[in-house]
């Protein structure tokens, strides 16, 4: 063997190997083994869910309510729910973030079509709700385009989330009860209203 | 008994030289069991190469005056029995006290061993069986560790080094050698060791942190890990035929070995998945690298140097001293980057509960019971298994439920294979070092050599 090829053989195949080895990696991904980035909150993203009824109506709310607080506050939708998780007394950006987001989401769902008419949530809501039979009875008694035209989703919601007290339902993320409490007295408030002020406006 | 002298020499060589990363898989165990913090239980480790490190020179110096068979019998002993005493061990002070009197009792054993050796077979083939059993020791005790700590119990690690000392204290007084007493002629060789402590530095990145990566990121058992690190010592054996074949000048088979070992710890830090085989050819480029370099480094810097057993007390010294630095640059790097990973990781969960084909409540379960299960495993990768048993679903939506758990284990390796990539690339650093020192003097002064 000639001294040049000694010189060079070995640096040679060494070179050739750990060539070899990290182009192989590169090409498989090497280098972007990385946990998953989340995605730009102020992106609008779709939402499905695999509940039924109010149940399916409130997590797309909450998922894009996020979205927006989460786009408003600048920070990812997910450090938003891991914050918001963890309880504590939240501030007032937060707060305000959170309930902009739910408008939003409202009003993004009326745009898009995904909002359900108020008749297809009233059987569940009156096999929830604490009511005197004879009321239950007879609101189950009316046509769907009765409800429909005396209440409308968006507006009931808009004024279930203007009413929520976000800052102590944040605050006691953790007691279902308690939050499910809360929702039920926003919402039946909200339905009042909605139909106190469709009376006011008729009259 | 006169045959089986050389063999149990060479293999207390081995023993002393493998204790260095042998109880590397074991850490996990020894945590536990002896109910202490990370930061105490990587002293297991460090305190055994600090001892070695710092003892060798000194010990060698001794060996000048002294009997060399009496100083490795009284080395071989109290090693064998410090080995018992770590075994014995109730408590993590008292296992590093013992891991240190073991470091001591292995520096008076591994130079006495040297010298018996060369009693025994002659200059050279003496040396060169220290050499190789020295790296045979050193590149295989991470996966004897791991195998004893999964066969039996990290206590088995110590409980086995103990026969093999007690029947080499005989062996060692067997052998008739008198001191070397050769007055100091030589400077210690500065380049092969400073080439020595940086590789030194640049392996425990390899085999310390693969064996982490493997047991804490990956969640594989030591057993596994122990035998996934075992293409290291194999991939060595490879590099003596294939610079048999090339024939390189000695210096460029050095500086081949360092660069090969770079670029293993390069692909150690970016595999693109969490499958042990992805790390199979990085190993094998760490493997051939070592095979290249650690003994001819040895053999340079005790070649023609006298007296011979102080110069091998000064390669000694770097390669445990390059371990000690090794760990403390990168045993900070890599804890800080596994905090960091904590956030990126919750982000991803988070991201793949919110977005996971099951209904509401049942996400809201899953969320529960993955807080609960995390906060009580803070400061490691967390096992998500328990968590994902609490949940109860609907028939139809188990399957879902599998997949998010299938995709949560891998956001976490995902998470745990990044926090390791800067420690290995520092690693790949280091090697780099120990090729510049290597090459350096050479293009200065073509006449020098590593």
């Amino acid at each position: 063997m000639t001294g040049g090829l000694r010189m060079v053989g070995l640096p040679a195949v060494a070179l050739a190997l750990v060539g070899g080895v990290l182009g192989v990696q590169l090409a498989y991904g090497g280098g972007d083994f990385e946990p998953l980035r989340p995605a730009d909150p102020c992106v609008a993203r779709t939402v499905t869910s695999q509940s039924e009824g109010i149940d399916a109506l409130t997590e797309r709310l909450v998922l894009l309510g996020i979205d927006g607080a989460a786009c408003r506050l600048e920070v990812s939708r997910e450090r938003l729910t891991l914050e918001l998780a963890e309880g504590g007394e939240p501030t007032e950006a937060v707060v305000e973030a959170l309930r902009d987001g739910l408008l939003a989401a409202v009003r993004r769902m009326e745009d898009d079509g995904t909002l359900p008419p108020i008749s297809d949530l009233v059987d569940e809501a009156l096999d929830n709700a604490d009511l005197n039979g004879l009321l239950e009875a007879a609101i189950r008694a009316l046509p769907d385009s009765v409800i429909d035209a005396a209440l409308e989703t968006d507006d009931v919601l808009t004024r279930a989330i203007d009413d929520l007290d976000l800052r102590s339902i944040l605050e006691d993320v953790d007691d279902q009860a308690a939050l499910n409490d809360q929702m039920e007295a926003a919402v039946t408030q909200a339905v009042k209203d909605s139909l106190v002020d469709r009376l006011r406006d008729l009259i | 008994m006169r045959r089986a002298v050389g063999p149990l020499l060479a293999v207390t060589v081995a023993l002393v030289l493998a204790d260095s990363a042998v109880v590397t898989l074991a850490l996990p165990d020894i945590l536990r069991e002896l109910d202490t913090t990370v930061g105490q239980v990587a002293w297991v480790l460090i305190s055994f190469n600090v001892v070695l490190g710092i003892c060798a020179v000194p010990t060698a110096m001794s060996l000048t005056r002294v009997q060399p068979r009496l100083v490795s019998a009284v080395g071989i002993a109290v090693f064998a029995g410090s080995s018992a005493w770590c075994a014995w061990a109730d408590s993590i002070e008292v296992l590093i006290v013992a891991r240190c009197v073991q470091a001591l009792g292995g520096a008076f054993a591994l130079l006495g061993c040297l010298e018996l050796l060369v009693a025994e077979h002659g200059e050279r083939r003496g040396v060169a069986a220290w050499v190789t059993a020295g790296v045979i020791g050193t590149a295989t005790g991470p996966v004897a560790g791991g195998l004893l700590t999964q066969a039996i119990s990290w206590q088995a690690i110590f409980v086995v080094q103990v026969p093999f000392a007690v029947l080499a204290v005989p062996a060692a007084l067997a052998v008739r050698a008198e001191p070397e007493r050769t007055p100091d002629r030589h400077r210690p060789a500065l380049l092969p060791n400073l080439t020595l402590a940086l590789l030194s530095a640049a392996l425990t990145a390899a085999l310390f942190l693969l064996v982490l990566l493997l047991v804490e990121g990956w969640r594989r058992d030591p057993a596994t890990a122990a035998l996934t690190v075992s293409v290291v010592p194999l991939a060595a054996l490879a590099a003596g035929p294939l610079a048999r074949l090339l024939r390189p000048p000695h210096a460029v088979e050095v500086a081949a070995g360092c660069f090969l070992i770079a670029g293993g710890l390069v692909g150690l830090a970016i595999p693109p998945a969490a499958h042990l085989a992805w790390t199979v050819a990085p190993q094998a480029l760490v493997g051939l690298g070592l095979g290249m370099t650690v003994d001819r480094l040895t053999a340079h810097a005790m070649e023609l140097r006298l007296p011979r057993v102080r110069h091998a007390g000064w390669t000694i010294g770097a390669r445990h001293v390059g371990v000690v630095v090794g760990l403390a640059i990168l045993t900070p790097v890599f804890t800080a980057d596994l905090r960091d990973a904590e956030a990126p990781a919750e982000e991803a969960i988070a991201a793949l509960v919110l977005d996971a084909p099951l209904e509401a409540q049942e996400k809201i379960a899953v969320a529960e019971a993955l807080g609960r299960e995390l906060a009580g495993q803070e400061g490691q990768v967390p096992d998500l298994r328990r968590a994902f048993e609490s949940v109860t679903v609907e028939p139809e939506r188990r399957p879902a439920l599998a997949r998010l758990e299938r995709d949560l284990d891998v956001q976490l390796e995902r998470a745990a294979t990044r926090a390791f990539r800067d420690s290995f690339l520092i690693g790949a650093g280091l090697a780099l070092l120990a090729l510049l020192a290597v090459a350096l003097p050479r293009l200065r002064n073509p006449g020098v050599t590593a």
